[in-house]
């Protein structure tokens, strides 16, 4: 791997491995739901997904490969990839345990050793879409994909990136605007993770560039019970009710 | 003509700022995007318009409209303020250029389905008409093909307007989910205003594709401008105006 970035989101990843995802993944896995990030707001009541029976799938940075597994359940033929050893390895855990077997491929998002248009689904759930630089996942993701396929990726919302306290990156999001939006796209976090985030009119034209058509943005918000996630909780309920704490892109390759 | 309730209330809105605007220097400057003035010569949003046909949709004074009638489109000026289009009329004579001004609210827009190559709309119908009402309109008037270009506040900014006249702070002080019509305790007036999912969808299902938002940002250096609804360090850090393009699909 020639560049540095994503070798240190695979040792932040390893750790966060050990600390959480792992233990996680058995009940993630066992899940029938599809659900959408922090507050799991069912994929009944979003919507964005495509009837996935009988689709080629990839899942771009699947990590522990929960949501391929809901989506092989429902008749997808999926391709987790991610670029994490240790995240591959539940991955293969889970998959004896719950006897549903898929391709994993280690790999970057960035750089896919898979052929070109095969695929009619291109997922990617905080993994590349946050873990992965745009200028490179984007257009990959639209190679891979077969004219007509779709896009469908996950992230936290730029608002929520805005709000997020420079001083004390563990500290809740406020309700307030901490960091400038102009400029925004890479941030490099004590862990030593770098994450992605374009705002709204630059990955606009990043998609249109790489030769999708946007369907659309699916701000999404915290329903009324929502509970914080108990290790994901930089979020309050009551500001996500507000205010968009997570996004869903969808974009179909023209 | 037949006007909603808000649109009612826009037009006696504007008649009372009209005096204020009878100036229209915009006719005199070159083509340019928001209270900082960004030259078109850098954004590039109306190139080409030469031998087109446009409409602008709440043109107010019509200088958005003067210059592209002097790039060689024929022009369409609609609002729904005579006041405004009194002063347009003026200025045509002033400057010798001449275009069809029409006294309509883009809600309801009295021309032909698919007679026009571009659409704009400057803080005009873009915010003072409802979107959900004049955006499929906009729609059926363009030709396959055609371009809708229109410039509106940032959504994010929308959130930090104390209701009071000033600028935007930092805090949020209302929330993104449900935003749509707008109105200020100060002011007799209503504004329009939509979360970014939310004008995607409604481009979309109007059948226009989304080719950019182009979110502006202030000069370096500019001084604050005349309007105050931000600052200049403000708009350096976040998007106080932002521009949406979108093509009717063919």
């Amino acid at each position: 791997m020639s560049s540095p970035e994503p070798d240190k989101n695979v040792e932040a990843w390893t750790a966060t491995n050990a600390a959480y995802t792992d233990r996680a993944a058995p009940s993630a896995w066992a899940q029938d739901e599809i659900t959408w990030g922090v507050f799991g707001i069912p994929e009944r009541n979003v919507g964005v997904l495509p009837d996935v029976d009988g689709l080629d799938v990839v899942e771009l940075g699947c990590g522990t490969a929960y949501f391929s597994a809901w989506l092989a359940r429902r008749g997808a033929r999926v391709v987790g990839v991610d670029p994490t050893p240790a995240q591959l390895e539940t991955a293969r855990r889970m998959q004896k345990q719950f006897g549903l077997e898929f391709p994993l491929v280690q790999a970057r998002g960035e750089d896919v050793p898979l052929p070109d248009g095969s695929f009619d689904l291109a997922l990617s759930e905080y993994g590349a879409s946050i873990w992965a630089d745009p200028e490179r996942w984007i257009p990959e993701a639209a190679r891979l994909l077969r004219p007509g396929g779709l896009l469908v990726f996950f992230r936290g919302s730029t608002l929520a990136m805005l709000c997020s306290p420079v001083d004390d990156e563990e500290a809740p999001i406020e309700q307030q605007l901490h960091r400038p939006l102009f400029g925004m796209n890479r941030f490099e976090w004590s862990d030593g993770s770098i994450e992605f985030h374009l705002p709204h009119g630059e990955l606009i034209r990043l998609l249109r560039r790489s030769g999708f058509d946007i369907e659309d943005l699916i701000e999404l918000q915290a329903p009324e019970d929502a509970e914080r996630h108990p290790e994901y909780d930089h979020v309050p309920p009551e500001w996500a009710r507000k205010w968009p704490a997570e996004e869903i892109w969808r974009a179909r390759k023209l | 003509m037949t006007l909603t309730e808000h649109a009612k209330r826009n037009r006696a809105h504007w008649t009372e700022l009209a005096p204020s605007y009878a100036m229209a220097s915009g006719w005199a400057r070159e083509p340019n995007w928001g209270c900082w003035g960004i030259p078109d010569s850098d954004l590039h949003l109306l190139d080409d318009v030469s031998g087109k046909d446009v409409l602008e949709l709440g043109c107010g004074t019509a200088y958005v409209s003067s210059w592209l009638a002097r790039r060689g489109a024929r022009v369409v000026a609609l609002d729904v303020t005579p006041a405004q289009l009194e002063t347009a009329r003026r200025k045509q004579a002033e400057f010798g250029i001449e275009f069809e001004l029409v006294e309509a609210s883009a809600e309801s827009i009295p021309s032909r389905d698919e007679s026009f190559d571009l659409v704009v709309s400057e803080f005009g119908a873009s915010i003072w008409c409802d979107p959900y009402l004049w955006v499929p309109e906009a729609a059926r008037v363009l030709r396959p093909g055609g371009r809708l270009v229109f410039l509106v506040n940032g959504a994010i900014s929308m959130l930090c307007y104390p209701d009071e006249p000033g600028p935007a702070g930092t805090e949020l002080l209302r929330p993104y989910f449900g935003m749509h019509r707008v109105e200020w305790s100060f002011e007799d007036s209503v504004e329009f205003h939509l979360p970014h999912g939310d004008w995607i969808r409604l481009l979309r299902s109007n059948g226009l594709d989304v080719l950019d938002l182009v979110e502006l940002r202030a000069p370096d250096g500019a001084p604050d401008p005349t309007f105050d609804y931000a600052t200049t360090e403000w708009a350096r850090k976040w998007p106080a105006e932002e521009i949406w393009v979108a093509r009717k699909r063919s």
